[in-house]
């Protein structure tokens, strides 16, 4: 782990002096700002107010579709610099001669692109108190659904992690990993496609728009969290033996 | 401080290195020399524990680089050729990063921070982002970088490539001054780059040591061996007045291009004579004989030919097949 704060200071500095985790934050905010507006748009509209479901739940579970497609642009994003950048540039050069391990520059990378993952979804928390004036929210939900996203974004950020050690070039590692997060997402789709079986259990076990949706009516379930951490640990553990075979190069 | 035994560098294309064996000791400031190409980097990679041998070994302060990788990399101080940094840091904050990695205590952080900028020069720019910076001064950085958690022992990857004369001169005079507290061991293609800032020389040529030298050895091996005149005269006349001179060879003439009223005449020295010697007898031979000299060269011998010089002296290379191939 030698290294690992270091490279974690150091990660969030250069991603918060530079425009990239700004123009991320705008444009995520203006996106997550207009589909809660549509949605809260739509519940007043309504007639019946007995309906089984709030603009919270719709805003993190029935809808949640609109929200991991800002997903599958963001993550990459975030991560598409982490390790492309330093090859390209050659300062890997002078990360990996200084004591450091392979796991602490991994982790420490990683840890800064989650911890600004974080950041830009803390805005959100605004909309569950705008809501809070007018009606009934159920905190529970709210904190599941948070927890939910934490899970999804934790295993995203870690493949995109790893398709920025493979690649020279940020454009391939951002390319690369949109391809993987779709798959997945495509993936989780074979819930409703897939026949009664073997394939569509995975395709429900691997759903991000099912973990998302029972997670926005206060349902954590274990399974779905497991699963995220270990496509996380996974992806991190390939990346770190990837950044220990370059001096095989 | 550096060991390095029959360390050899296998690329799977090219071999980079091949069975390279040297010592440096505590104090030294050696250069590491030899053409482009000739596996100078990828030696300076291997001891820097970028990339590892595919055979051989190496110690640094003592610390196997493969087996004790981390308390070998403590001891260097690496600055690698392009002197890459992060261009939106500003220097002290890269130090910082640099400092904290490199695990320098967070009481001493501070002043470690301070010594290395001042080591380095760059004082005046600490609050500078890098990407305003100018080569000099990013070299410079890269200097303070490899200073700043005061390792016995720097490596330095061409540390003059790309600066223009001015800063030339001045990197050397700091690699000097820090040669008073530091082993160094720096690599180039600049013969007299070596001649200005180094005690010893490794030459190495297609991933093989091929010579070692001191100093004065080196600069035996440099002594001009050959003269180079522009007389103004007759030609027949200034050949015969030069070959007559003491301590000349050989000589040809040729009209000057252009220039019909001038002789170039090319004189190579005698073994042993010194080039100040015979250019003055020869000035004077060709102004008693009536020709003018406008010009007189001393054709320094090339790093090829100093190659040659000093590995003559040693029964070392036996030219294997794969020798003749590109190098990385």
């Amino acid at each position: 782990m030698s290294g690992f704060l270091g490279v974690y200071r150091r990660e969030m500095l250069s991603l918060w002096m530079t425009p990239l985790a700004w123009v991320l934050l705008v444009v995520f905010l203006l996106l997550q700002g207009g589909i809660f507006y549509a949605i809260v748009v739509h519940f007043s509209s309504l007639a019946d107010l007995a309906v089984e479901t709030g603009p919270i739940e719709a805003y993190f579970g029935q809808q949640s579709v609109f929200l991991l497609m800002t997903l599958l642009l963001l993550c990459p994003a975030l991560t598409m610099r982490t390790f492309a950048e330093e090859r390209r540039s050659g300062t890997i050069e002078t990360l990996l001669t200084a004591p450091v391990t392979p796991a602490g520059v991994v982790l420490g990378k990683y840890a800064a692109v989650l911890t600004t993952y974080v950041a830009l979804w803390a805005p959100t928390v605004l909309y569950v108190l705008i809501l809070r004036k007018t009606g009934a929210v159920d905190p529970g939900a709210v904190l599941a659904s948070y927890i939910g996203l934490f899970g999804i974004g934790a295993s995203y950020l870690a493949l995109g992690t790893l398709t920025s050690a493979l690649s020279k070039s940020q454009l391939v590692a951002l390319l690369l990993a949109i391809l993987v997060q779709f798959g997945l997402f495509v993936l989780g789709v074979g819930e409703y496609v897939l026949p009664a079986g073997f394939l569509r259990d995975v395709a429900a076990h691997v759903s991000m728009a099912s973990q998302m949706e029972e997670m926005a009516r206060g349902i954590v379930d274990l399974r779905r969290l497991v699963f995220d951490a270990s496509v996380a640990v996974t992806s991190l553990f390939v990346t770190a033996r990837v950044v220990d075979s370059w001096r095989w190069g | 401080m550096i060991e390095v035994d029959h360390l050899t560098k296998d690329y799977g294309t090219v071999v980079a290195v091949r069975d390279l064996s040297f010592r440096v000791g505590e104090g030294e400031i050696v250069g590491f020399l030899g053409p482009n190409g000739a596996g100078k980097t990828t030696t300076l990679r291997i001891l820097a524990g970028f990339l590892g041998a595919t055979e051989g070994t190496a110690r640094v302060a003592g610390f196997d680089i493969v087996r004790e990788s981390l308390a070998a990399r403590s001891k260097l101080g690496y600055m690698p050729e392009a002197a890459p940094l992060h261009p939106e840091l500003r220097v002290r904050e890269y130090l910082a990063f640099r400092a904290e990695i490199k695990r320098v205590a967070r009481r001493e952080r501070t002043k470690a921070i301070e010594r290395s900028l001042e080591q380095a020069k760059v004082t005046d720019v600490a609050e500078t982002p890098i990407a305003h910076l100018s080569k000099g001064y990013r070299q410079r950085v890269a200097l303070a970088d490899a200073l700043v958690s005061n390792p016995p022992l720097l490596i330095l990857d061409e540390p003059t490539a790309g600066l223009d004369p001015n800063q030339i001169v001045e990197v050397r005079r700091l690699i000097r001054e820090l040669g008073q507290s530091h082993t160094i061991l720096l690599s180039t293609h600049i013969l007299p780059e070596v001649e200005a800032v180094c005690d010893r020389a490794l030459i190495v040529a297609r991933g093989k040591l091929v010579g070692e030298g001191t100093l004065a050895e080196l600069k035996a091996a440099r002594s001009a061996s050959a003269l180079e005149i522009v007389a103004r005269g007759d030609q027949a006349t200034c050949e015969a007045a030069a070959s007559a001179t003491p301590g000349v060879k050989r000589v040809s003439a040729s009209v000057l291009e252009g220039e019909s009223a001038l002789v170039r005449l090319d004189v190579e020295l005698g073994a042993g004579e010194e080039a100040g010697t015979v250019a003055e007898r020869l000035v004077a031979a060709l102004v008693s004989g009536g020709a003018g000299v406008q010009r007189v060269n001393a054709a320094r011998a090339s790093l090829e030919e100093v190659f040659r010089e000093l590995t003559a002296r040693e029964p070392e290379p036996e030219p294997t097949p794969a020798a003749q191939g590109g190098e990385a």
